[in-house]
């Protein structure tokens, strides 16, 4: 009896090769080494590291996550080591885990940006350098960047020729025109796009009258944004020639599915890794089990075949 | 990992009743698990998304041999989460992911430990005192609750049937000391006579309120006080930083996990 060959569910964001469609969402799996009592990492796509800035932040005081209608807000405020305490301490550890790597970085200015790519450019473990423009949780840069194409061409353009990693550049869902934001973003030299971050969102306790976060508003993930990063996604495959990568709500190998169906080159798992540690492996197995139940012999095949009504 | 590594189970419910305003619940897992004193689980059972996140529930029990394990938690209904929790059955499937957090230290040199718990918070207490009981050290449980019906059964209570050992409190009087725990552990600390060097250790777990007076009691005692946090978490292995409590780093105060570097903690580091 002869085994039926395994799909192949390569995947590729520009010049950046993964496994599998699969990755980690930054800000939502440390730096990879926390998972490595759950699983091998290696067998993710990749590891979005957690978003790094210049200098290192403390992050918005507590209470920083609340509950919502199958989802959460979270308004953490980056907290983070900072980009010299990462590259002398974390990365020289990256190479253990064995995964493909990219990192998330985050500036209050276009200096630190530039500042954080630049650093980050000597660090042979990274992949590719993922441009946060869209975090709702701090009070400059992030979002006041990412909101419109003019801060996103301006920025991307900056970092662009900071480093010569691969640049992709994750967008903020709370705009008007996501494809005018995407194609901004490619005009500026991305290579790919990663859609969509948070949701603000907002909530409030009617006895004692206050906001649950202390940073009073915050963002929104998990299943309750799927829909809206579905269409945001399928926005923006439509708008740009460069890879999307699409993030949102995705708990399962059915969600993954939709966005590689609209058109995303991969996709990433956030909130669900707080569930269920090993989401991202279940979503990969799942995946492959579709494939093989399917006859689909490739991810190639089935990406952006979404099939509409002429 | 100092305290082991955790890892993510599927379990079965034993069995999961209620008893008064808590409910004790034995989860059968795949392997046995060891864990210390104040370490907890993030548990859910409910299907769909809502709520999205698990629970943590401090780890209350742990059994089995190699290649079948026993778990036990005791929770009380707060919300919705350990609502759709005490509506599970026996047979009911459970996701784990379990041991979590930094548990409580015992250093060995303490002659005497006092055990407090307000509300719930004797389930994290309650470990701490089954182990020192193993040791056949010499410890005091103070549990506090708002009334009679509040406070946990006594045959819960490990090693509570040693006479004067267990001081019971209720605010309303109906039950033990009239009064909060932690007045009880003022008496109590009015009564101690210390000969030589202060070595009382305090371990508590409870409303941050209830710590905080504790706090105020030991420390200018020079008692060693470790305190349980709690703390709304997301992930509870320290990846999503929301659980976050202000801790002093020599000048500074810097945000650690409660659900990593806590959820116990040296009362000397916490900002109150």
């Amino acid at each position: 009896m002869t085994q039926p060959v395994p799909p192949d569910l390569s995947a590729r964001v520009g010049s950046v090769h993964l496994k599998n469609p699969v990755m980690s969402a930054s800000g939502t799996f440390g730096y990879g080494l926390e998972f490595t009592p759950f699983y091998d990492i290696s067998r993710l796509g990749a590891v979005i590291v957690k978003g790094l800035s210049l200098l290192p932040t403390q992050g918005n005081a507590p209470v920083r996550i609340v509950e919502t209608p199958a989802g959460m807000l979270n308004a953490i405020g980056l907290q983070n080591i900072g980009v010299e305490r990462f590259v002398k301490e974390v990365a020289p550890r990256l190479d253990a885990g064995g995964a493909v790597y990219v990192a998330n970085i985050y500036g209050r200015t276009i200096e630190e940006y530039e500042a954080v790519a630049r650093r980050l450019s000597e660090v042979p473990a990274l992949a590719a350098i993922e441009l946060n423009a869209s975090c709702p949780n701090v009070k400059e840069g992030g979002i006041a960047f990412g909101s419109n194409p003019q801060g996103l061409s301006g920025l991307t353009r900056r970092v662009r020729a900071a480093t010569g990693k691969p640049l992709w550049v994750k967008l903020s869902p709370n705009v008007s025109d996501i494809g005018a934001i995407a194609r901004a973003a490619e005009e500026a030299g991305a290579d790919a796009v990663t859609l969509i971050n948070t949701i603000v969102g907002m909530a409030v306790d009617p006895r004692t009258r206050r906001p649950l976060l202390s940073n009073v508003t915050g963002g929104l993930s998990g299943p309750a944004v799927r829909p809206v990063a579905l269409r945001m996604v399928w926005e923006a495959c439509k708008a740009v020639k460069i890879p999307v990568v699409g993030i949102g709500g995705i708990q399962s190998a059915v969600d993954a599915l939709g966005f590689l169906l609209v058109g995303a080159a991969a996709v990433q798992v956030g909130t669900a890794n707080f569930r269920n540690p090993n989401a991202c492996i279940e979503i990969i197995d799942g995946i492959r089990d579709f494939f093989v139940r399917e006859k689909i012999s490739r991810l190639d095949d089935y990406r952006g075949t979404l099939l509409l009504r002429e | 990992m100092p305290q082991g590594s955790p890892r993510f189970v599927h379990g079965t419910i034993h069995h999961n009743t209620g008893s008064g305003i808590f409910y004790r619940m034995e989860v059968a897992i795949p392997e046995r698990i060891d864990f210390v004193p104040g370490q907890f689980a993030m548990v859910s059972g409910w299907p769909g998304n809502d709520p999205l996140l698990p629970r943590p529930l401090a780890i209350f029990r742990s059994g089995g041999v190699r290649g079948k394990g026993t778990v036990e938690f005791v929770y009380k209904v707060v919300g919705r989460g350990t609502a759709l929790l005490s509506g599970l059955h026996a047979g009911d499937p459970i996701a784990l992911t379990l041991p979590l957090g930094h548990g409580f230290e015992f250093p060995g040199e303490e002659r005497s430990w006092w055990l407090v718990g307000g509300g719930v918070g004797f389930s994290s207490v309650f470990p701490a005192a089954a182990a020192l009981d193993g040791q056949r050290a010499d410890f005091e449980i103070f549990l506090g609750a708002r009334t009679r019906d509040q406070l946990p059964p006594g045959e819960w209570i490990p090693g509570g049937a040693v006479p004067g050992r267990v001081h019971l409190c209720t605010d309303d009087g109906t039950a033990g000391f009239f009064g909060t725990v932690a007045a009880a552990l003022r008496d109590r600390i009015d009564r101690w006579r210390p000969t030589g060097p202060a070595r009382v250790a305090i371990l508590a777990c409870g409303p941050r309120e209830m710590l905080k007076v504790v706090a105020e009691l030991a420390l200018p005692l020079d008692i060693r006080l470790q305190v349980s946090l709690e703390s709304y978490m997301a992930c509870g292995f320290g990846v999503c930083w929301g659980c976050v409590t202000a801790v002093r780093d020599g000048e500074k105060s810097v945000y650690r996990r409660v659900c990593k570097e806590g959820p116990v903690f040296d009362a000397r580091e916490v900002v109150w």
